[in-house]
C-alpha cells in the first residue's frame, strides 16, 4: 500500500520579494485577460455542441515550470488539471529540450489528463528569444476517438474506452505531423467533427500563446518571472488567510456511490478534511482499491475535486492560479479508487470526483456552516445520443449535461434547475436547437413541483425533462446519484435522487441509472426527471408566508404543504 | 441641412446637443437627471437651451432613453402574464441552467419577471420545420384570459415553440385572448424576435411586455411637451443597435432601446473615423464609472445580434461597446493579498472623488491623475474646486497596505492599472474580431478619455491617439447624427444553394413589409456557419445578385481574419436579417466648432510616465495651439483636458480635433 502526498512547493521561493505590485496587478489582469481570449477563441469555432455549449474544456496557460499561470472560468471541473498534461505530454516528445516554436502536442492519456480519452489535450510551447516561458493548452472533449461506444459506462479497461495519444507532436516545428493526423481520423467515428475541433483547438492554443508572448515582451522576462512569483504568494496568501479562520480540527464524512456501473455493488468511501492554521490537509484514502467498472478517479481528477470544493470557499471570487493551491496538500493511496493505475478503466471518474466535492463541503460544513448548502442532484446527469439520420444515413451524436436542484442553505432555499457545481459554467441547449438539429421532439421542460427538500429552507426543484425520438436512435445514460437521496441538513429534509426512465411505444418502462447502448426505437419517450437540492432546518420553522407563497406559485402541492408544513395551513 | 436636437439621459446627467442649421453651430447642454420623472429633466434642458423659435424649426428630437432600463433595473414595470406551449411554462426561470459566477455556490438567479401562478400553458404544438404536430386548443386560451383578468394582469407575452418556423399558432392565441376580452398589450414572439433559443425569445418577449407599460405613455408625453413648446418635428429614440426609431416604433418595440446611451459615443467615433479616413479606430470613452470601448472598421458600427441587459438575454441588434469598470470615480483598494487594484467600484456622482472635496475619502482614479498633474488644480465644471490635498490624503493609506513606496507611487500605480484595465478591454473588442490593435487609432473621449489617450496609445502600441472637440460631450454629437434604423430577423436553418437564397429573398421581402418608410435603404444579412458548427457570422448580400459562391467567398475572408484559418465545410444559414435605414442628412457636422475657455494656460508640475519623473510642462489653451506642440504639455478645454506626455506631440488638425502623435516607442 502507498500513500501518495500530493503537494505543490514554492517555485522559486523568495524570487517575487521585490517585484513591483502595479506590475504584479498588471500582469495578473493580462494573464486572465488572454487566458478569456484563448477560450473565446474555441467556443466560437468548435464543432462539437459539447464544447461551445456545454463548454466542456479546459484552457489555461502554465510557466516554463509547469506552475499554473492563470485559467479562463470554463468548467471548475478541469480546475488544475492542466498542469499533470502538460507535464506528460511535454515528457512524452522528449522534454523541454525537444520542443522547438511551432509545436502543437496532443495528449490524451486518461492517467494524464485525469479524464476519459475523449478528453484531448493540446500543448503549445511558448518561447521569447528562444528561451522557453510557458505553455498554452487546451483540453477538451471530442465527440468520439474509438473506444467501444462513443460514451462508455461499462469499461473493464482503459484500452476500451478510446485511442490513446502518450504526448505526440502534431505540429512539428509549425509543420502538420500527417501521420498523426490520419490516426486521428481513422480512429474516430465522427471524423469531420473532430477536425473541426482540432482546428478550433490550435487555433486557440496559438492565439493564447501570442498572447502570452505579447506580455512577455511587453513587461520583459526577468520583469516577468519576478511579478508571476509575486502573483503565486498573493494567490497563497489569499486562501491562506482564509483558512487561517477556519477552526483546527478533523472534519470527517462518508457517503456511497451508487454503483461502479459494471459489477452493480454500492461503494462507500469517505474523506478526511485535517485544518491545522492555514493549511488544509484532505485525505481520500478511505475507499476501495480501483473497481472493475469506469469510475474509478485518475489523480488529476482528484486533485481538481479537492481544489474545486476548496475554492468554493475560500477563493474569494479570484481566478485561480498556482498559488491558490499551494496550502492544499492532499492524501491519496496508490491503487485505490482515488489513485487509479493503468490499466483501471475510468471512463466515468467525474462520478467519483463529482461525489468527493459535496462530500468535502458536507465535511467542512461543521466548520463552516454557514458556507455550506444541503446536497444538490449532485450529478451532471450526462446523457449522450447517437444514430444515423433516416433519410440520408448520415450518422449524428449529441450529448450534454443537465441541470439539478440546489441544496437549501442556513440563510436562503436552494436555486432551481442549475448546472451541478464542477459544471457550473455549462449552458444546456435550447429545446428549440435541439430539435432543429436531432430526430426528437421535447414534450416537457419544467420545474418538478414538490421536489424541493423540505426544510426551514427548501432545497432547489429538479428538472423534469421528456424527449420523444422521432427516429431510431442509442442512448448512453451517465446517471449517478439515482439511489442516494440528496441530503438535507440540519433537519432538513432529503430531495429526490436522479432518475431515467424509458417509456417504449409498446408500452414497456424500464428504469436506467449508468448505461451504454440503450436502443431506442422511434416512438420511444425518454424522461429525465434531474434531482434537487436537500432542505436545511426543519420543516417545522419555515417560515409560513414562504409556504403560502410556494403554494400560490405552484412550486409545491396542497397535499405536499399538508404532509411538511401543516404549521403554515 | 436640417436643425436637430439630440438629448441623452444618462445616470447622472441628461446632455442636449443642438445642431443649428442656420448657423451651422453644435451647442451642448447638461442638466442634472430626474429619475423619478425624466421628462422633467429633458424639458428643463429644453427650456434651458434651446429658445422657442430653434425648437420649432427643429425637424427632429433624437432622444436615448433609460426608462426601458430603469424599469428593468427597479423591477418596475407591467404586470405582465405569458403563455407558452404546453409543457413549457418554466423556461423563463430554467433559463439555460448555468451561473453568473461559476466558482458562486450559493448564487441564485434574479426573480423571473413573470411569476410561475401567471406563466400559463396552451396544449398546441409546431414542429422545427413549422408543421403542426398538434392543433391549438382554443380553450385553453380562454382560461388564461380568465387567469389574466382575475390576477388583473396589464400585459400579455405569447411564446409558443417554434413560432419562428410557423407563427400561426401565436397569431390565434392573440386573436382568441382578444375574444376573451384582454383589452390589454400583447407581445408575440415572433414579431419581437423571429428567432430561434426559447429561452432567449421568452425573455425579450417577456422585457417588451414589461417596458412597453412604462415606456409608450412616456414617449407620448414627452412628445406631447414638446409640440405644446412648439416643436412640429418628428421625436426618435436612439437603438442598442445604432440609428434611432420613429416614436411610434419605438413605443411598439421598446426592447429595440433599453441600452442606447454607450452607443452614442460609438455611433460619434465611427462617423468621425469616416470622414478622417481612419481605417480602423478604438473608441475610448472614460467616464465617471466605466470605461466603454468599441472597434470602429472602415466606419461601421460593430453589431451584435444578442445582448444582455442586467442578466437578461434580448433578442436584438446590439452595438458591441463593452464596459470595464475603470473610469475617474473607480476606487483603487489594497486586497486582502496587498495588491493594488483599482474599480469596479466607483465613486459615483455623489460623494465622487475625494478631490471633489464632498465628503468622499476613498481614493480615486480622478484623485491620483489630479495628483499627478494630469488635470489641472483648481475649478472645474460645476464649480467644483478641486483639493489636491485631499486627493494626496485619501492616497496616502494605500502605500502601507501594498508596501508602495509613497503617494507619488501610489497615483502612479493606480493611472498605470487603470490604463491597463482599458487596454485590456480594447485587445477584448479588437483580437476576438481578428483586429490588431497596432494599426489603429485610438479615439479619446468622456471626461477623463483624454487624460488616458498617451497611456493607452503605449499600452497598445499604438501611434495615433484623436481628440474630439468638446471631448467631454462628444457622446452626445452622436445622437444628432442617428439614422433612422429598423430591422427584423427570421431564423431559417437550411444549407447555403441557389434556392436557400430564393428562400432568403422571399423572407427579406416579407420582413421589409414591417420595416416600411418611404426613402429607406434596405440591407440583407446572412447569419452563416459552416454546417456543424453552432456560432454565425454575419455577412452582408446583395438579394439577386450574389450567387453561392459569391455569399461563401464573403464568409471565407471574414471567418479567415476572425480565426486566422478556412475551413472547406459547406456553409449553412441560419438567420435572414433585414435592416431599413433612411439617412437623415448628409450635411450634419462631424465635430462641434472647438470651444474656448478652459482655464489658465501657464506651466504645471506633473507626473511623465514615459520619464519615471516630475517635470514642469506648459498648459496650453486649446484655441491657443498653433503648429506642432512637443509633449509633455497639457491642453486645456472647458469639457476636458488632453495629457500629452514626453515622447508624444501635439497638434490643432483642421477637422477641430487635436492629433496626438507618438514620436517614439518607450
Amino acid at each position: 500500500m502507498t500513500i501518495v502526498r500530493t503537494r505543490y512547493s514554492e517555485a522559486h521561493p523568495g524570487l517575487g520579494d521585490g517585484a513591483d505590485p502595479v506590475t504584479t496587478e498588471i500582469i495578473r489582469q493580462g494573464l486572465n485577460a488572454a487566458a478569456d481570449q484563448m477560450k473565446q477563441s474555441l467556443i466560437r469555432t468548435a464543432f462539437s455542441p459539447i464544447i461551445y455549449e456545454a463548454l466542456d474544456f479546459a484552457v489555461a496557460f502554465y510557466d516554463a515550470d509547469m506552475c499554473m499561470l492563470a485559467q479562463a472560468p470554463t468548467l471548475p471541473a478541469f480546475m488544475g488539471t492542466l498542469g499533470f498534461c502538460v507535464h506528460e505530454a511535454v515528457e512524452g516528445v522528449g522534454g523541454p529540450a525537444a520542443l522547438s516554436p511551432g509545436d502543437v502536442i496532443l495528449y490524451n492519456d486518461p492517467y494524464g489528463t485525469g479524464s476519459h480519452p475523449q478528453d484531448a489535450a493540446m500543448v503549445v510551447p511558448i518561447f521569447h528569444d528562444d528561451v522557453l516561458v510557458g505553455y498554452s493548452a487546451i483540453k477538451a472533449h471530442w465527440l468520439d476517438i474509438g473506444g467501444k461506444d462513443p460514451y462508455c459506462t461499462d469499461t473493464v479497461d482503459v484500452h476500451q474506452e478510446g485511442t490513446i495519444f502518450p504526448g505526440v507532436k502534431l505540429y512539428d516545428a509549425g509543420r502538420l505531423v500527417s501521420d498523426v493526423y490520419r490516426m486521428i481520423l481513422a480512429n474516430s467515428r465522427m471524423p469531420e467533427m473532430v477536425i473541426g475541433d482540432i482546428n478550433a483547438m490550435v487555433a486557440g492554443a496559438r492565439t493564447g500563446a501570442e498572447a502570452l508572448a505579447a506580455l512577455v515582451r511587453r513587461h520583459g522576462l526577468d520583469t516577468f518571472r519576478r511579478c508571476v512569483a509575486r502573483m503565486y504568494a498573493h494567490g497563497e496568501a489569499l486562501v491562506r488567510g482564509w483558512f487561517d479562520q477556519l477552526p483546527d480540527g478533523v472534519y470527517r464524512a462518508s457517503s456511497v456511490i451508487d454503483s461502479d456501473g459494471v459489477n452493480g455493488t454500492p461503494i462507500p468511501f469517505g474523506v478526511e478534511v485535517v485544518v491545522d492554521g492555514s493549511s488544509v490537509t484532505v485525505d481520500l484514502t478511505d475507499c476501495p482499491d480501483q473497481v472493475g467498472g469506469p469510475v474509478n478517479c485518475p489523480l488529476p481528477s482528484t486533485v481538481a475535486a479537492v481544489r474545486i470544493a476548496v475554492s468554493f470557499l475560500a477563493g474569494a471570487g479570484e481566478q485561480p492560479n498556482e498559488g491558490h493551491f499551494r496550502p492544499l496538500e492532499l492524501v491519496t493511496r496508490l491503487g485505490s479508487l482515488f489513485h487509479p493505475v493503468r490499466p483501471a478503466p475510468c471512463f466515468m471518474y467525474g462520478i467519483p470526483s463529482d461525489h468527493a466535492i459535496e462530500l468535502i463541503l458536507r465535511a467542512l460544513a461543521e466548520a463552516v456552516p454557514e458556507s455550506v448548502p444541503a446536497a444538490s442532484g449532485g450529478d451532471i446527469n450526462a446523457l449522450v445520443w447517437w444514430g444515423n439520420r433516416e433519410a440520408t444515413g448520415e450518422p449524428w451524436a449529441d450529448g450534454a449535461p443537465h441541470p439539478v436542484g440546489q441544496g437549501a442553505s442556513r440563510s436562503a432555499d436552494g436555486a432551481s434547475a442549475l448546472m451541478y457545481i464542477s459544471e457550473s459554467a455549462t449552458r444546456f441547449t435550447p429545446a428549440e436547437v435541439w430539435e432543429a438539429r436531432n430526430p426528437w421532439r421535447i414534450e416537457r421542460l419544467a420545474l418538478a413541483e414538490d421536489s424541493g427538500g423540505p426544510g426551514r429552507h427548501r432545497g432547489g426543484l429538479g428538472l423534469d425533462l421528456s424527449f420523444r425520438v422521432l427516429e431510431d436512435q442509442y442512448l448512453t445514460s451517465g446517471l449517478a446519484r439515482t439511489a442516494l437521496a440528496p441530503w438535507g441538513m440540519e433537519g432538513g429534509l432529503p430531495g429526490r435522487p436522479n432518475r431515467l426512465t424509458v417509456e417504449y411505444p409498446d408500452g414497456r418502462v424500464e428504469d436506467f441509472s449508468l448505461k451504454t447502448r440503450i436502443f431506442l426505437p422511434k416512438g420511444a419517450v425518454v424522461h429525465l426527471r434531474t434531482g434537487s437540492g436537500g432542505g436545511y432546518g426543519s420543516p417545522g420553522e419555515r417560515d409560513p408566508e414562504a409556504v403560502r407563497a410556494d403554494l400560490r406559485e405552484g412550486y409545491i402541492t396542497h397535499e405536499h404543504a399538508r404532509r411538511h408544513y401543516p404549521h403554515a395551513l | 441641412m436640417t436643425t436637430v436636437i439630440g438629448v441623452d439621459v444618462g445616470g447622472t446627467f441628461t446632455d442636449l446637443v443642438l445642431h443649428d442649421a442656420a448657423t451651422g453651430e453644435i451647442r451642448v447642454a447638461k442638466q442634472p437627471t430626474t429619475p423619478s420623472a425624466p421628462e422633467r429633466g429633458v424639458l428643463a434642458a429644453v427650456d434651458a437651451a434651446v429658445p422657442r423659435d430653434l425648437l420649432a424649426r427643429c425637424r427632429h428630437f433624437v432622444h436615448g432613453t433609460t426608462v426601458g432600463l430603469n424599469a428593468l433595473l427597479e423591477r418596475r414595470g407591467a404586470s405582465v402574464g405569458l403563455i407558452t406551449t404546453a409543457g413549457f411554462r418554466d423556461v423563463l426561470e430554467i433559463r439555460r441552467g448555468d451561473r453568473d459566477d461559476p466558482y458562486d455556490l450559493s448564487w441564485t438567479p434574479p426573480p423571473p419577471l413573470v411569476p410561475r401562478r401567471l406563466r400559463l400553458e396552451v396544449a398546441e404544438r409546431v414542429a422545427a420545420d413549422g408543421s403542426v404536430v398538434r392543433e391549438l386548443d382554443p380553450d385553453g386560451v380562454r382560461r388564461a384570459a380568465e387567469t389574466f383578468a382575475a390576477e388583473g394582469v396589464d400585459a400579455v407575452a405569447i411564446v409558443l415553440m417554434n413560432s419562428y418556423a410557423n407563427p400561426a399558432h401565436e397569431t390565434r392565441v392573440a386573436e382568441l385572448l382578444a375574444e376573451a376580452g384582454f383589452a390589454g398589450p400583447v407581445s408575440l414572439s415572433h414579431e419581437v424576435s423571429g428567432e430561434y433559443r426559447e429561452y432567449e425569445r421568452t425573455c425579450t418577449t417577456v422585457v417588451d411586455a414589461f417596458v412597453r407599460h412604462r415606456m409608450g405613455p412616456y414617449l407620448h408625453n414627452l412628445d406631447h411637451e414638446l409640440r405644446e413648446r412648439g416643436f412640429v418635428g418628428e421625436l426618435l429614440v436612439t437603438r442598442s443597435g445604432g440609428g434611432a426609431l420613429a416614436l411610434a416604433e419605438a413605443a411598439a418595440r421598446p426592447f429595440e432601446t433599453i441600452l442606447s446611451g454607450p452607443v452614442a459615443g460609438a455611433a460619434a467615433t465611427a462617423r468621425l473615423a469616416a470622414s478622417l479616413g481612419l481605417g480602423t479606430a478604438v473608441a475610448a470613452d472614460v467616464g465617471g464609472t466605466s470605461f466603454d470601448t468599441a472597434l470602429i472598421e472602415d466606419g461601421r458600427l460593430p453589431l451584435l445580434y444578442q445582448g444582455e441587459v442586467v442578466g437578461l438575454p434580448l433578442q436584438s441588434p446590439w452595438v458591441d461597446v463593452r464596459s470595464v469598470g475603470a473610469g475617474g470615480g473607480s476606487i483603487a483598494y489594497a486586497d486582502a493579498g496587498g495588491l493594488l487594484r483599482v474599480g469596479p467600484r466607483s465613486s459615483g456622482a455623489d460623494p465622487g472623488p475625494a478631490c471633489y472635496g464632498r465628503g468622499g475619502t476613498e481614493p480615486t482614479v480622478t484623485d491620483a491623475a489630479l495628483h499627478l498633474g494630469m488635470i489641472p488644480r483648481g475649478r472645474i465644471s460645476g464649480g467644483i474646486e478641486l483639493s489636491a490635498a485631499d486627493a494626496a490624503r485619501a492616497l496616502a493609506p494605500l502605500a502601507g497596505l501594498t508596501g508602495i513606496d509613497g503617494v507619488d507611487a501610489v497615483a502612479v500605480g493606480v493611472i498605470r492599472i487603470a490604463a491597463a484595465h482599458m487596454a485590456q478591454a480594447v485587445r477584448g473588442v479588437t483580437v476576438e474580431r481578428g483586429v490588431d490593435p497596432r494599426g489603429s487609432a485610438v479615439v479619446a473621449f468622456g471626461g477623463a478619455g483624454p487624460v488616458f489617450g498617451c497611456l493607452l496609445a503605449d499600452e497598445l502600441d499604438v501611434d495615433t491617439v484623436v481628440v474630439p472637440p468638446n471631448a467631454g460631450n462628444f457622446s452626445a454629437v452622436g445622437l444628432v447624427q442617428a439614422d433612422i434604423v429598423r430591422s427584423a430577423a427570421r431564423t431559417m436553418v437550411r444549407p447555403l444553394d441557389d434556392a436557400a437564397l430564393t428562400a432568403v429573398g422571399d423572407v427579406a421581402r416579407s420582413l421589409f413589409e414591417r420595416l416600411a418608410r418611404p426613402g429607406a435603404v434596405r440591407e440583407v444579412d446572412l447569419d452563416l456557419r459552416h454546417r456543424g458548427q453552432e456560432h454565425t457570422l454575419t455577412i452582408p448580400v446583395r438579394l439577386g445578385e450574389d450567387d453561392p459562391a459569391a455569399v461563401s467567398a464573403r464568409f471565407a475572408e471574414a471567418y479567415h481574419r476572425a480565426f486566422g484559418h478556412t475551413l472547406p465545410d459547406p456553409l449553412e444559414i441560419v438567420t435572414v436579417r433585414a435592416t431599413s435605414r433612411v439617412v437623415l442628412d448628409d450635411e450634419r457636422p462631424l465635430v462641434p466648432a472647438p470651444p474656448s475657455g478652459g482655464g489658465g494656460a501657464g506651466t504645471t508640475r506633473l507626473w511623465s510616465f514615459r520619464r519615471g519623473a516630475w517635470t514642469e510642462a506648459p498648459v496650453v489653451r486649446r484655441e491657443d495651439l498653433t503648429g506642432v506642440a512637443e509633449g509633455p504639455l497639457l491642453v486645456l478645454e472647458p469639457t476636458a483636458t488632453a495629457y500629452v506626455d514626453a515622447g508624444f506631440a501635439v497638434e490643432a488638425h483642421e477637422s477641430g480635433c487635436l492629433l496626438i502623435t507618438r514620436k517614439d516607442r518607450p
